[in-house]
């Protein structure tokens, strides 16, 4: 049954990769059958049809069963919505997640079961977990349970950069901080904004502190504010990232109005490939945005990708990546054995290399083992073979903090970051806020 | 015409004194029954939800895990947390400018398209338009407008040299709460201009003759004519104005979610990002039982203050 499904996916993408060895339960006679609602949030049109397309092919394969994927907008309110529907009696049995503190709220309230393979009783240590590199299951490995399969690619953040505008002010990427300091007063005698940013949704500012803080005191700064220590906003690396980030800003490195412009309307992307603005830090999604905008300046290999600079006196490794290490689905606790037994078939559609080869086709870096050998099939095979290789050496790859902490710190850490951003909280102020939230409870 | 015709309608029965007889009982029974939908309907969607957050506000509560007892640890978290003190006063002072900008404004464009000039329905249905669009379109719109770089302000200040309109509209915090008040009065404007223009076209012609004869010019007819008798109009749109403004959340949510450095973080919003955002939904029902508690009392305070409850005509001898 497994194969089959694999070599159907693996045709319906045009691949001619091997399918995986058959990785569906030992046949059991009448297996149970269900219809099951899947969430899953948009990730654009060919994300979304490649998923309904899955959906078809099990159901075909899968009488008397039924997937329906309900495409969900990409918002702050799908995580609201989420949390009664899991609450409630009729949940998705499958849910489009995020790892850390999210997942965590949903454990403490029984409202997610981990996940094992149809018909075995060995949840929370599925089979397919040696499919996936080892570090997209950690943000969703909760005591010794998984809880969660990657469904997408990874997301390292790293600077994109307009190789033209660099090179016609005479520069190359900056590869530390004092460097990209000189870089911005540069740039700005010319009338090009060294960096795009749009901060009025908040997350994008949250990726110079997690860099920062990364470079200056390795993973520790930011582990030691996840683990609940008291007064870890006021630890010496975080108070000189949050400085570092007002320096940026005196220095005008960025846009005029960066808190008002918002990344997701585009218009941050449009300054780089236009040559407004050198360069932007950004998830590598931006390229698969980029390219769908301007598909020549990615076609010429105009955009540069660079690893975010390093500190003078820092002790964080410069390999270190911050970012979303994958996006998850989730298994809803309030469904039927049934259910359960159905979701857990569909998820084998997921971890195939059919399936890693259609998220390649579609811009994605896939955190299915293996996924280097057929990277050079994608159009942009020259900019994500680098990341992969990134990825898979990175020393650390801290998941994005808003998704770690979970909403009830996150979301006070975002508004005050915002107002270190703008120049209207010191970063002694910001500490105070937020170090009442070192708690445990 | 009613009671006389009722009295003498053929066939119906002599029911008066009958009902004079039967008393009090029957007629309290009578009343109940016929108040019962509107009490059940404000019941189950009024009082029951507002209780349930004065209960909610006593526990700790992320909606998916269960509901646990918090005593009044909350509520003393409402007297050392800066955000919301901070989020009261910009919700005053939204209602109070509200207030004060859009009174006037309504009552100029209530009277002057109320009257019988040339092209007044055109000015009128011009007037009007922000009230037929969604909130929601409305911030996209200005969204557009307003954003630096890429906007419409943007452009027409590069274009026609008008260096004044590049301005960071909303993200400067010494400007954005500003924005916002003017784009509330652009979208509630027009509303208000309806109640006045109906207050207005309530006036009988008969006062303006009166006090044309007597010889007073526009500005006494205004205020010893209009402005008296618009009297309960300007009590109502006062209250729709100052409870609208208190609760005032889409376009602030849409625009600025409370930023600039919190210069627009109003009460609903701060309350929304502790529930929905933060799913600390027990501090966020005190901010809410606050915010509740706060608009009842400026309801009951202007009615108290203005003998609205005691209304009487402000016509005595006319018609």
């Amino acid at each position: 049954m497994g194969a089959a499904a694999v070599a159907l996916v693996a045709a319906a993408c045009g691949s001619s990769v091997a399918p995986a060895s058959p990785r569906s339960s030992s046949s059991s006679g009448a297996a149970p059958t269900a219809s099951i609602t899947v969430w899953w949030v948009t990730n654009g049109t060919n994300v979304n049809d490649m998923w309904d397309s899955i959906a078809k092919t099990f159901d075909a394969q899968h009488p008397g069963d039924n997937v329906t994927i309900d495409i969900q907008p990409s918002s702050n309110s799908y995580k609201q919505k989420l949390l009664t529907a899991l609450a409630g009696s009729t949940p998705p049995a499958l849910f489009f997640t995020w790892g850390g503190g999210p997942m965590q709220q949903y454990i403490a309230a029984n409202s997610i079961q981990p996940m094992g393979d149809p018909g075995q009783s060995n949840a929370g240590n599925p089979s397919w977990k040696s499919d996936f590199l080892a570090s997209s299951l950690q943000p969703v490995t909760f005591h010794g349970k998984i809880y969660g399969m990657p469904i997408l690619g990874t997301q390292p953040v790293f600077f994109f950069y307009n190789k033209k505008v660099l090179s016609d002010a005479g520069l190359s990427f900056p590869t530390t901080f004092s460097a990209l300091l000189n870089d911005c007063s540069t740039f700005n005698a010319k009338g090009i904004t060294p960096i795009a940013l749009g901060n009025a949704d908040q997350w994008e500012g949250l990726m110079y502190l997690e860099y920062l803080a990364d470079r200056i005191g390795g993973p520790q700064a930011f582990d030691n504010i996840q683990n609940n220590q008291a007064n870890a906003w006021s630890q010496p690396a975080i108070q000189q990232a949050l400085t570092d980030i007002q320096t940026l800003a005196r220095d005008k490195c960025f846009n005029s109005g960066y808190d008002s412009v918002t990344y997701t309307n585009g218009s941050t992307d449009a300054m780089v490939y236009g040559g407004k603005a050198a360069m932007q830090l950004m998830g590598d999604w931006d390229l698969g945005g980029i390219q769908s905008d301007d598909p020549a300046i990615i076609n010429s290999s105009g955009i540069g990708i660079g690893k975010f600079p390093t500190v003078t006196g820092g002790t964080g490794n410069p390999a270190d990546l911050v970012g979303n290490t994958t996006s998850y689905t989730g298994l809803a606790a309030h469904i039927s054995k049934a259910q359960t037994y159905v979701a857990e078939q569909f998820m084998q559609y997921f971890y195939t290399d059919a399936y890693a080869t259609a998220e390649i086709a579609n811009g994605q870096v896939p955190v299915i083992s293996g996924t280097s050998s057929y990277l050079g099939s994608s159009s942009l095979a020259s900019y994500l073979e680098p990341i992969y290789q990134d990825v898979a050496n990175a020393p650390s790859f801290q998941y994005s903090w808003d998704q770690a902490l979970g909403p009830t710190k996150a979301t006070p850490m975002l508004s005050n970051l915002a107002n270190v951003f703008e120049l209207t909280e010191t970063p002694q102020q910001m500490a105070a806020a937020m170090n009442p939230y070192q708690t445990s409870s | 015409m009613s009671v006389g015709s009722a009295a003498v309608r053929p066939g119906s029965p002599p029911a008066v004194g009958a009902r004079m007889r039967s008393g009090g009982a029957q007629r309290l029974a009578a009343d109940i029954l016929g108040l019962s939908p509107a009490l059940l309907l404000y019941g189950v969607f009024i009082v029951v939800p507002m209780l349930f957050a004065l209960v909610l506000s006593f526990t700790r509560w992320n909606v998916v895990g269960p509901i646990r007892w918090a005593g009044f640890a909350n509520w003393q978290l409402l007297f050392s947390d800066p955000l919301a003190h901070g989020a009261l006063l910009t919700t005053i002072e939204l209602a109070g400018l509200s207030w004060v900008v859009q009174t006037p404004l309504a009552m100029a464009l209530g009277i002057f398209i109320a009257g019988r000039q040339r092209y007044r329905a055109v000015y009128a249905s011009i007037y009007l338009l922000p009230l037929l669009m969604s909130t929601a379109a409305l911030a996209l719109m200005w969204q557009g407008v307003l954003a630096p770089t890429f906007g419409g302000m943007a452009f027409i200040a590069r274009n026609l040299h008008l260096g004044f309109l590049d301005q960071n509209w909303l993200g400067d915090p010494r400007l954005t709460f500003y924005v916002i008040i003017g784009l509330v009065t652009w979208q509630f404007v027009p509303l208000h201009t309806l109640l006045y223009q109906a207050g207005r076209r309530a006036i009988p012609n008969e006062l303006y003759e009166a006090i044309r004869i007597d010889g007073a010019g526009p500005l006494q007819t205004f205020f010893y004519v209009t402005l008296p008798q618009l009297r309960y109009t300007i009590v109502t749109d006062t209250i729709l104005i100052l409870t609208g403004s208190l609760t005032y959340f889409d376009i602030i949510y849409i625009l600025t979610q409370g930023g600039p450095a919190n210069t627009t973080l109003v009460l609903a919003m701060d309350m929304y990002n502790v529930g929905f955002a933060q799913t600390l939904f027990g501090y966020a029902s005190v901010l809410a039982v606050v915010l509740g508690a706060l608009g009842i009392a400026v309801a009951l305070v202007l009615v108290r203050l203005t003998g609205f409850g005691s209304m009487r005509s402000g016509q005595e001898g006319i018609s």
